[in-house]
């Protein structure tokens, strides 16, 4: 039998086609055996020893932490104000808004959020947040149950996640001053 | 009937300039009615009123609308007789002649819109507007008998004769009133107006960022000067300066774009507060006949010119406001000469702008608000239960009228009753993320305050430093500047007092007022300013004038926008922001505040977050708090405070924590101050570093996120308290 040897580019052609053939096959058995189950994407983060997250929804940008001008006076949750997009934004601790006491490390990322009501806000990070999904029916019965701005989402491997719910978190405080009149 | 395009546009056109020539003849008749005014002041307004209705005839008989020249020819008939014999005009001539304004207004309005053809005979409504007027033996009690009755029967001879032809008569030109037909202008969406002001902000930022980079420009010429004037270097050097010029030209001229932009943006945008004030005046002036009160509206300000779309909304509020002020603040004629005040009682609107906050106040000389009468209303109407009431005080009581369903009107009539009214107007000031407050006093009067934020252009700004944080100051507000001097200042055992112009003011520190530092009195050369608002002048002690700066002040978010000591904030050229202080806030007197003890903790972080969580926790726990970035600025704030701990991070840049324990430990004053080290390293080897270093305790982050921090601040100071 004759061999042809075979050049460097007709070798990678040939793995690049079979690796494409096994994920087009993956694929498709995924089609033919699972139903697609509906999903919340959330941009997911550490805070404390735990895991947190927002509606990916929610997120306009992610920050470097740097450039806020602290607000002397203003509530303790806020950690000052900032420039985005020719708005000027507050820069407010997650941790503190949801009542604990710190991060792990010092956080090095503000997200910018909507607050749920058309405003924007900038809410401290430890780093940038991992894009993910939680089933949709999760989160649903989530919300049910849930009657303050976290709701306890378990995800299909029974991780459990703090989903936040802007709306509700910033509808149920008041405004920022530590001396308002 | 088909409308000739061109007509109609001119039509539309007279419309507009006639509003503008009756809001005129309105002012005239308002001052005419008026006590005092000498008889060549009179003798000029007589002349200019009978001007302007000869405009209004000619220019309305000269595009067709005889109707319209009818009823100014009839004005002017009632106002021949007067203006022979120039005197006080009686209230019920200017009764007729408003009425027959109003109609005239009516009649071109509805031909502007192109209804003209459906209109009834002017004669008719004219003959009502007379039958309408007070009759003469009211009017005669009135106080000018004589002349009113010749003018009334002017009036009424006017409309029971036939009026002239006013074409006859020679009109001005039509050129002259009409003014630009609404085709030649364009119409613009506000939020097209928005995005353009933002972009010129960005152009000024820009602007801004121009005249950094020649600074650097100017930096590097320098370092390379530094360097030896070599001759390898003199192109390179001669092509920087060059640059550096006309860099410095660019950013002049990007500055004059920018202020043109601003000009032509605002000539668009806004227009005078007189033009929503003057027809207020008419309003005050019917309204009190109406409830046969006597009230004169005096407006300060009204020359200022705001935002349209801030005064569409501003003028809702002020009608409510003044209404009210008639109806519920004034007294009677006979109960204000019984209480020792003129009979006419005294309404004033005064309109002020500092910086991108917009003061307005609405005050009147009436009886002020009864917080008792306000207190049983509150009940019976079921805004408030009593046992609310009673915890409540005079302040608290006062803002019931705020409430939706408040009135102390038992009987409901035009004006008021309904319990519609100041509640509508916070919530009117309150979308416009404004504040209202009232302030009254019992038989003196009561005054409304509204803060409104202006977006509009740029303000001065004074930049001073207190601590490490830069503060803007509104320049309207800063009087004066100079650097305190022992034999100026006189030190009490609470306060600091300057003399300045043979007054004594008190000396406010400012970064002590921001809760920066502990209160010190001002040190030799320390510069004091000046500042003074509604009234009231403090000696504000800073710690550096950095300069002036021409800034936009933008609004701040809602998070921060009830912080009383702050109206805004603008952008720095290197982009940061600078939060502007507000003066009023800085003049308030503090010195009746309780002056409580506290624990007093300093947090040395270099993170902003680590700083705001651990002082969030320490305020928590009854500690007072100040903070500082680096280990440097807690030796400045530890060289002139006393502080009971300090929690300090191990890992800093230039010093870490072990660097400063070291360096408090040498020190006999802060030997034995407590300290805490807070680090991200959760090992034992970098505890064991800490407490080695002299740390009373250590946590890691870890452990702050665990709430451990107040309980660790405690058993430390516990600790040292024990062994000291």
């Amino acid at each position: 039998m004759k061999v042809t040897p075979r050049t460097m580019e007709d070798a990678q052609e040939t793995e690049a086609r079979e690796l494409l053939e096994r994920r087009a096959s993956r694929l498709r058995e995924q089609g033919e055996t699972a139903v697609e189950e509906a999903v919340h994407w959330i941009a997911e983060f550490p805070l404390g020893e735990e895991r947190y997250a927002l509606s990916l929804e929610t997120l306009r940008a992610a920050l470097p932490l740097k450039m806020v001008t602290p607000v002397p006076l203003s509530a303790p949750h806020v950690v000052g104000v900032l420039r985005f997009q020719g708005q000027v934004l507050a820069a407010l601790s997650l941790a503190s808004l949801l009542g604990g006491h710190g991060w792990r490390q010092d956080p090095a990322v503000l997200l910018v959020v909507d607050r749920g009501d058309g405003e924007l806000c900038a809410l401290d990070c430890e780093a940038i947040p991992r894009p993910t999904t939680l089933p949709m029916s999760a989160v649903e019965a989530a919300r049910v149950r849930a009657e303050g701005a976290v709701m306890e989402v378990f995800t299909q491997d029974r991780q459990l996640i703090h989903l936040i719910d802007l709306k509700r978190l910033f509808a149920l405080r008041g405004t920022g001053g530590r001396h308002a009149r | 009937m088909p409308v000739d395009p061109l007509l109609q546009g001119l039509v539309a056109g007279f419309a507009v300039e006639a509003q503008e020539v009756v809001q005129k003849v309105t002012m005239d008749l308002l001052e005419l009615e008026r006590d005092g005014m000498e008889r060549d002041a009179l003798s000029k307004l007589y002349v200019r009123l009978g001007r302007h209705l000869h405009t209004l005839k000619g220019s309305a008989s000269s595009l067709g609308m005889q109707d319209l020249g009818d009823i100014a020819h009839k004005l002017e008939d009632a106002l021949a007789p007067l203006k022979a014999n120039p005197q006080k005009m009686p209230r019920p001539v200017v009764d007729i002649l408003l009425h027959g304004l109003d109609l005239f207004m009516l009649r071109a309005q509805a031909h502007a819109d192109g209804r003209g053809d459906a209109l009834p005979d002017p004669a008719a409504a004219l003959a009502q507007l007379v039958s309408e007027a007070p009759p003469p033996e009211e009017a005669a009690a009135l106080g000018a008998s004589g002349s009113l009755k010749m003018s009334v029967s002017a009036a009424q001879v006017a409309v029971e004769s036939p009026a002239p032809s006013a074409a006859a008569e020679p009109g001005p030109m039509v050129p002259d009133v009409v003014p630009e037909s609404a085709d030649t202008g364009w119409r613009v969406s506000a939020r097209q107006v928005t995005a353009l002001m933002r972009e010129v902000e960005r152009l000024r930022e820009v602007r801004l960022r121009f005249e950094e980079r020649g600074r650097e420009l100017d930096r590097v010429v320098t370092l390379l000067a530094k360097q030896g004037l070599l001759a390898e270097t003199a192109e390179a050097r001669s092509q920087l300066s060059g640059t550096s010029r006309s860099l410095r030209t660019d950013g002049e001229e990007t500055g004059d774009i920018v202020e043109a932009l601003e000009e032509g943006l605002k000539a668009i945008t806004t227009r005078p507060v007189r033009t929503i004030l003057d027809p207020l005046q008419r309003m005050v002036r019917d309204l009190s006949r109406q409830l046969g009160k006597e009230a004169r509206l005096s407006v300060v300000g009204s020359e200022l010119s705001l935002d349209r779309r801030l005064l569409e909304k501003l003028q809702g509020a002020l009608v409510h406001l003044l209404r009210n002020a008639v109806d519920h603040g004034l007294e009677l004629p006979v109960q204000r000469e019984r209480a020792g005040k003129h009979h006419e009682g005294a309404l004033t609107l005064r309109i002020e702008q500092q910086g991108n906050l917009l003061f307005l106040e609405c005050a009147d000389d009436g009886a002020g608000i009864d917080v008792e009468r306000v207190k049983k209303v509150a009940e019976s109407r079921g805004v408030v239960t009593s046992e609310e009431t009673a915890r409540l005080n005079e302040n608290q009581v006062r803002d019931l009228i705020f409430r939706p369903g408040f009135s102390t009107r038992t009987d409901v009539t035009d004006t008021s009753g309904r319990g519609v009214g100041l509640d509508a107007v916070r919530a009117s000031v309150e979308g416009l993320q404004g504040r209202i407050e009232v302030a009254s006093t019992p038989g003196q009067g009561t005054r409304f305050m509204l803060t409104l934020p202006v977006d509009l252009g740029s303000s001065p700004v004074l930049v001073v430093r207190a601590t490490e944080t830069l503060v803007g100051l509104p320049m309207l507000a800063v009087e004066a500047t100079q650097l305190a001097r022992a034999d100026s200042l006189r030190l009490g055992k609470r306060r600091a007092h300057l003399e300045y112009q043979g007054q004594l003011l008190p000396v406010v520190d400012l970064g002590a007022r921001l809760g920066l530092r502990a209160l010190a009195p001002p040190a030799e050369g320390q510069p004091l300013l000046i500042v003074q608002s509604g009234g009231k002048r403090v000696a504000l002690a800073v710690d550096a004038v950095v300069g002036d700066r021409d800034l936009v002040i933008r609004p701040l978010p809602s998070e921060v926008r009830d912080v009383p000591a702050w109206q805004g904030a603008a952008t720095l050229s290197r982009g940061e922001l600078l939060l502007i202080c507000r003066p009023d806030w800085l003049v308030t007197d503090t010195s009746q505040a309780q002056v409580v003890a506290q624990r007093r903790a300093l947090v040395v972080d270099d993170s902003l977050t680590a700083r705001a969580l651990h002082r969030a926790m320490l305020e928590a726990g009854g500690f007072s708090v100040h903070l500082a970035a680096s280990g440097a600025r807690a030796l400045d704030r530890l060289a002139t405070d006393t502080y009971d701990v300090v929690i300090c991070d191990l890992d800093m840049e230039e010093m870490d924590g072990v660097q400063l324990i070291a360096k408090l430990r040498e020190r006999k004053e802060t030997a034995s101050l407590p300290v805490i080290l807070v680090s991200a390293h959760d090992s034992a080897a970098a505890r064991e570093r800490g407490l080695a270093a002299g740390a009373d305790g250590y946590l890691s982050k870890r452990e702050c996120a665990a709430g451990r921090l107040l309980a660790e601040v405690l058993d430390v100071m516990s600790r040292r308290g024990n062994r000291a």
